[in-house]
């Protein structure tokens, strides 16, 4: 039996994998104060339904799956380490230069940010490296000594360490660490070249830097989530997501906490892979996740899901750039809880502003005046007042129906019913152009991958954004309302392993490149040694037209460049993925080899498993009917189906309703629909 | 032609579809252009009009390239090509026909619906690493005219018929302009950029129609400009004038340029007007305007001092009155004076004259001076890379700020000039190192160089570096030194600009502020660059928030209290007894 838990900010999803391979989804509210307690309540409901003690259920576990955002928000709440950054001299002020950019040109009304680490923090250590990685002038080791000093007085409680072209020779780096390790035996550090080889210093500052700042928190709080699950009940191994859609052992995460920052919502597309394959062989995929407050969005490409290396941490530009790699999750400020209002020139806006949990919507009665989007879609019927979270709610649908005739019909000039459907409309605008601009970075083709809709609020409205996309078919898990939890249960043991090497194709140095290699596949097949779990190596070149700044991956069968058509396949390869990016390609330029990653990924159960949620069949009958708002068509009388009352493979027209105790999916006239076997909601456009 | 009316939920959408047209054409340019000025620096920007040449859209653009220009630019084309088809794209980057400068190449392309009608026209400007000037510099301030300058124009050249090159053009710029490969890598972008942007409006306006279409342009126009209006009743009435001094530099006088603005501002009207008649006559030497960034500067002072919130379109535009004279140095330039460096130096002395001057008229309005550019920091440099023997030629940036502090806020630093407003990147250390054999040695913000006021400007840079392995020869055009950025409302003047070379005795020696410098390995270039303003009295900054920028090291103790008037105490807290005393007005 395995576990695997995502904490989220209101809920801690449970899925639960039996010997079998089925899976049950379970859920308990989430202690903000102490997220090991929302996941044990949620392993007791488990228990509970399966008519075990804790202690019994747990004695079954062979591993325990974790997703965490504990990293994320000790940074955003300010609760890290205080930390020290030591630099190459003349280069002090590398975390407040950044790299330049901003947003919104004419908004004056936002300061400069504050650096990760504090200037004050920030030491210098004489040595520099040059850009062929040959030593200028070597670490003086006596001054080195005196920053420790300068160090220690200023009380910190970890220190990281980013110099110049360490990644290309790292010895000034490791020798510093062997000073910190001597002086201060107990002080967790990290080194950037360690942390995330890149070519970029800032990046490579800001991830050690963030990294160092973690340690003593996550160190402890990996330790507690341990020794708990262990007087539980539990013995079995506790793995941890990582930003890249794996998981690793817990130590593992301890000792670089950095790769586990973006671990809860990396897991969406993981589940969104498996769900594109098994519902129509799609390896093009766009996953939506809905909460209250955002919507996030990533993308499977070629059966992969797409990473990205520009990860803020807060609002882009005005946060911090982690730097670090890790699968790209776009969010945006359009939830249930987005707020409408009209200017004083006319014009419709939707959020950026929420209701939020509280006060919340104005149908929740909990204080909200404004309207929000769930208030439209009561409006319009999409809501059922009578039955919202399986009836554990009652909202007042006159509060919503006055907020929207005072606040938005009225100014526009428009009846309520449009008025709602326009507030729908608007926010599915930003939902698509968020999309588009991804779909753009990672080079898909909308018109044929599937879309995924995943939490509770995505059956509302993704039949609108599909259609605007252009997908052929809309995908609504069985597992929807708990998608990320149902990702953890389906990820691998991975790790990436990366190594600045650079090489040119008019030119390649083919003994500095082998030795790169060498060092990844050691690396790798150390951490295959240590997951004790059969597993494989990929390797991926970082890559771009010479002049070009900015890279694009390339994976490579083995990464030899050491004949003439190994450089030409090379050379195939980045064209190939160069013109499914950005439609072109440039037989004429040569070729810049920036580095190589090896990917490694371990199975994490012996067999092959689909994951089969177990679901009660219900007869199948529809529950009754209500008038639902459909623009274009008005008022329509719409039947109302249970989920679990759908007869599999079997195909129904729009309109519809399909609810269940977590969602509700609107399906316009324009429509059509069918549950599969395995329980997920499928829609498409009726054929004409 | 329809006349149906849009409500303002169809308008909110529709906007931010077109809006969406014009990311991804920014998106083509940035992620496949070849120079760094484009893919690092992102100095690049796109729009669409409407057939007329009326700005409908440029989001997220730099300011400088496309409040006004644009529009101009697309008369031009269609007053010399009066048969466009669809197909055609066109070629400018004149400044006597609506161009910016030169080194600002633009694509032009016509969009014409399933029946041959010209229904919008899309634009992307790309600053170039090099457009075949006499020196290799984009930024050529010493020029003494158009031919000394050297720059290829082309006023609305056709390069496209038929969606395919005029290779007669392509061929004329490949023998013309430096690094040609790389030339041509960034033209492919900018053309990518321009058809991404053609294909997505025909596929909206396939949603959408036409018709509708030039409809809601019509109908957006009408709320911005209702949006601006409103944005100006906000402000006091009155008249004020403005005035921003550019330092000496070859070709303009001993003293320098002063540049004034006299502004009307009437909010029952709704109406702002800036007259920048009364400047000097246009001069010999690269720094006179354009009619482009005249007309801009002027209204980006404007933009910067009232809600950011109001759309840049050619609706909201109405309500700005920027008058120019002929023949004169802010004005509308006159054959064969120089426009090589139209976009920043003389541009921002015209921005910084329009916001420090509202902020005359009440607190809370306009902001302090940005600081001037461009320092070598942010220089073109060029020569032979001895790695792999070839020719290269391209603008760093290593450094530069400039921000001014707002009514509200502390500056954002790196606004690197008041017309790009921060968006431009700066770039890596390491990447700096690997495209050109240059070596960084030292990048630091400097202390006490803040404009202190009730919130603070930004700190100067100091940038040094050098060759590695064989001489390199860099350009540019530093203001700044002799006036510095002002301070608004009772602020102080940000620090100023300076340049030294650093031989390899050791020895230093001042450079002049405009110059193409020839300097071999081993040695050094030193770089200040400007910071910004402050706006209000320091003495009304939190004194929490002194010692914060004390304790970073970013003033000294002497300075928070002789400027600030907050004293502390030997281990950083707040002495408020001092303090109390020290910001006690004197009688």
């Amino acid at each position: 039996m395995r576990f695997a838990t995502d904490t989220g900010g209101t809920f801690t999803d449970l899925v639960v994998e039996d010997d079998d391979g089925t899976i049950t989804l379970h859920k308990a509210p989430t202690t903000p104060s102490d997220p090991v307690a929302g996941v044990l309540d949620a392993l007791r409901v488990a228990a509970d339904a399966r008519g075990l003690t804790l202690a019994a259920m747990l004695a079954l576990g062979d591993s325990f799956i974790h997703g965490t955002t504990h990293a994320i928000n000790a940074i955003i709440q300010g609760r890290t380490a205080r930390t020290a950054l030591i630099v190459t001299t003349g280069h002090r002020d590398m975390l407040l230069f950044r790299e330049g950019g901003r947003t919104e040109p004419f908004n004056h009304a936002h300061a400069y940010p504050q650096p990760y680490i504090p200037r004050a923090l920030t030491f210098e250590v004489s040595e520099r490296i040059m850009a062929g990685g040959h030593i200028v002038t070597a670490l003086d080791e006596t001054a080195t000594a005196q920053v420790l000093d300068a160090i220690a007085r200023a009380d910190v409680e970890a220190i990281a360490v980013a110099l110049l072209w360490s990644t290309l020779n790292p010895v000034h780096e490791n020798r510093i660490g062997e000073m910190i390790a001597a002086r201060f035996p107990d002080m967790p550090y990290s080194l950037s070249h360690c942390v995330n080889p890149t070519l970029r210093e800032f990046r490579r500052a800001s991830s050690a830097a963030i990294d160092a700042s973690l340690k003593p928190l996550m160190g402890t709080y990996l330790g507690s989530l341990e020794a708990r699950l262990a007087d539980a009940g539990f013995a079995g191994r506790v793995m941890v997501l990582t930003s890249a859609g794996g998981m690793v052992d817990a130590c593992e995460v301890a000792a670089q906490p950095i790769s586990a920052i973006n671990s809860g919502p990396s897991m969406a597309p993981v589940a969104g892979r498996h769900y594109a394959w098994r519902e129509g062989g799609f390896d093009s995929a766009i996953v939506a996740d809905t909460g209250g407050t955002t919507y996030d969005i990533s993308i499977i490409a070629d059966g992969r899901v797409a990473m990205t290396r520009d990860l803020w941490i807060g609002e882009p530009y005005r946060g911090h750039l982690a730097g670090y790699p890790s699968v790209e999750v776009k969010s945006v400020g359009a939830g249930g809880g987005s707020i409408a209002r009209v200017d004083a020139s006319g014009l419709l806006h939707v959020g950026p502003q929420s209701a939020g949990a509280m006060p919340g919507p104005v149908c929740y009665q909990r204080g909200g005046t404004l309207p929000t989007v769930t208030d439209a879609c009561v409006v319009l019927g999409y809501l059922d007042p009578d039955f919202f979270l399986g009836g554990k709610m009652q909202l007042d649908a006159p509060g919503a129906r006055r907020a929207i005739e005072a606040h938005i019909a009225a100014p526009l000039g428009v009846s309520l019913e449009e008025a709602a459907w326009s507030i729908v409309d608007l926010a599915t605008e930003a939902m698509v152009q968020a999309i588009q601009d991804l779909v753009v970075n990672q080079g898909i083709d909308p018109t044929r991958a599937v879309l995924i809709g995943g939490g509770g609020a995505a059956g509302l409205n993704s039949t609108f954004i599909a259609r605007r996309l252009g997908c052929p078919r809309l995908l609504i898990p069985e597992t929807g309302a708990a998608m990320s939890a149902a990702g953890a249960m389906m990820s691998d043991i991975t790790a990436e392993f990366a190594a600045t090497v650079y090489g040119n194709t008019a030119r390649f140095d083919g003994d500095a490149v082998s030795a790169a290699v060498g060092g990844l596949a050691a690396r790798a097949d150390d951490f295959i040694a240590r997951s004790g779990r059969p597993g494989g190596t990929q390797f991926i070149a970082e890559a771009r037209y010479e002049g070009q700044a900015w890279e694009i991956d390339v994976p490579l069968p083995e990464a030899y460049f050491s004949s003439p058509a190994a450089i030409a396949d090379f050379r195939a390869r980045f064209e190939a993925e160069h013109l499914r990016l950005f439609t072109i390609v440039d037989p004429a330029s040569e070729i810049e080899l920036i580095g190589l990653r090896a990917r490694v990924q371990c199975s994490a159960r012996d067999s092959e498993s689909d994951f089969k949620l177990t679901m009660e069949q219900t007869e199948a009958s529809p529950k009754g009917s209500r008038s639902v708002y459909f623009a274009g068509a008005g008022r329509v009388e719409t039947p109302v189906w249970r989920l679990d009352a759908l007869t599999p493979d079997r195909m129904f027209d729009g309109p519809a309703l399909i609810e269940s105790d977590f969602t509700t999916i609107v399906v316009d006239p324009a429509a059509r629909f069918w549950r599969s076997a395995p329980g997920a909601i499928l829609i498409e456009e009726r054929r004409s | 032609m329809t006349s149906a009316s849009f409500n303002g939920a169809q308008m909110a959408v529709l906007r931010s579809r077109l809006d969406g047209v014009v990311r991804a054409m920014s998106n083509t340019l940035l992620r496949t252009g070849r120079s760094g000025v484009l893919n690092r620096a992102r100095d690049f920007s796109c729009c669409i009009l409407t057939h007329g040449g009326d700005l409908v859209t440029a989001a997220d653009s730099l300011p400088i390239h496309v409040l006004s220009g644009p529009d101009l630019m697309v008369k031009s084309v269609m007053e010399f090509h009066p048969d466009q088809r669809p197909g055609d794209a066109f070629l400018h980057n004149s400044p006597y026909h609506g161009c910016s400068h030169p080194a600002d190449l633009s694509v032009i392309a016509p969009v014409f619906d399933d029946r041959g009608r010209h229904r919008f026209t899309l634009l992307a400007k790309a600053h170039q690493a090099d457009i075949g000037n006499s020196q290799p510099t984009t930024y050529m301030g010493e020029a003494t005219d158009v031919y000394n300058e050297g720059a290829l124009i082309f006023p609305a050249v056709q390069v496209q018929r038929g969606w395919k090159d005029i290779d007669d053009i392509i061929r004329m710029c490949k023998v013309r302009i430096r690094v040609p490969q790389q030339w041509h890598g960034d033209y492919l972008s900018t053309v990518g950029a321009v058809r991404v942007g053609e294909r997505n409006l025909t596929a909206l306006a396939e949603d959408i129609g036409w018709d509708r279409l030039e409809d809601f342009a019509a109908q957006w126009f009408d709320y911005s400009e209702a949006r601006m209006a409103e944005a100006i009743a906000a402000l006091p009435a009155g008249q004020v004038s403005g005035s921003s001094t550019h330092d000496p530099f070859p070709g303009l006088p001993a003293d320098g340029v002063r540049i004034t603005s006299h502004i009307t501002v009437d909010p029952d009207q709704g109406r702002v007007t800036v007259d920048l008649a009364d400047n000097p006559d246009c001069m010999p030497c690269g720094m006179n305007l354009s009619e482009a960034c005249a007309r801009t500067a002027a209204m980006i002072g404007v933009f910067n001092s009232i809600d950011y919130q109001v759309p840049k379109n050619a609706g909201s535009f109405r309500r700005i009155d920027v008058r120019l004279r002929e023949g004169c140095i802010a004005g509308i330039p006159v054959h064969p004076f120089s426009c090589s460096a139209a976009t920043t130096n003389i541009a921002d002395r015209v921005a910084n004259s329009v916001q420090t001057a509202l902020a005359g008229l009440q607190d809370g309005i306009g902001m302090a001076e940005v600081g001037a550019v461009i320092a070598p920091s942010a220089g073109v440099v060029s020569g032979i890379d001895p790695r792999s023997g070839k020719a290269f030629v391209n603008q760093v940036f290593l450094g530069m700020s400039g921000g001014a502090a707002s009514p509200g806020a502390d500056a954002w630093w790196t606004v690197g000039h008041v017309g790009n407003a921060g968006l431009c990147c700066i770039d890596g250390v390491e990447h700096a190192e690997i495209v050109q054999p240059i070596i960084v040695h030292r990048r630091a913000f400097v202390p006490d160089s803040e404009g202190a006021g009730r919130t603070n400007g930004a700190p100067s840079t100091v940038i040094e570096f050098g060759p590695v392995g064989g001489a390199i020869d860099i350009g540019y055009l530093s203001d700044g030194h002799i006036n510095a950025p002002v301070g608004v409302r009772g602020g102080s003047a940000g620090g100023g600009a300076d340049q030294h070379i650093i031989h390899l005795d050791g020895s230093s020696e001042r450079l002049a502020a405009c110059a193409q410098v020839h300097v071999e390995d081993g040695e050094r270039i030193l770089a200040v660059s400007c910071g910004g303003g402050g706006y209000g009295s320091p003495f009304e900054r939190p004194p929490e928030t002194v010692l914060r920028d004390m304790a970073e090291g970013l003033i000294s103790a002497e300075r928070a209290r002789t400027i600030y008037g907050v004293a502390a105490r030997p281990d950083g807290s707040l002495d408020s007894e001092t303090t109390r005393q020290l910001r006690e007005p004197t009688a």
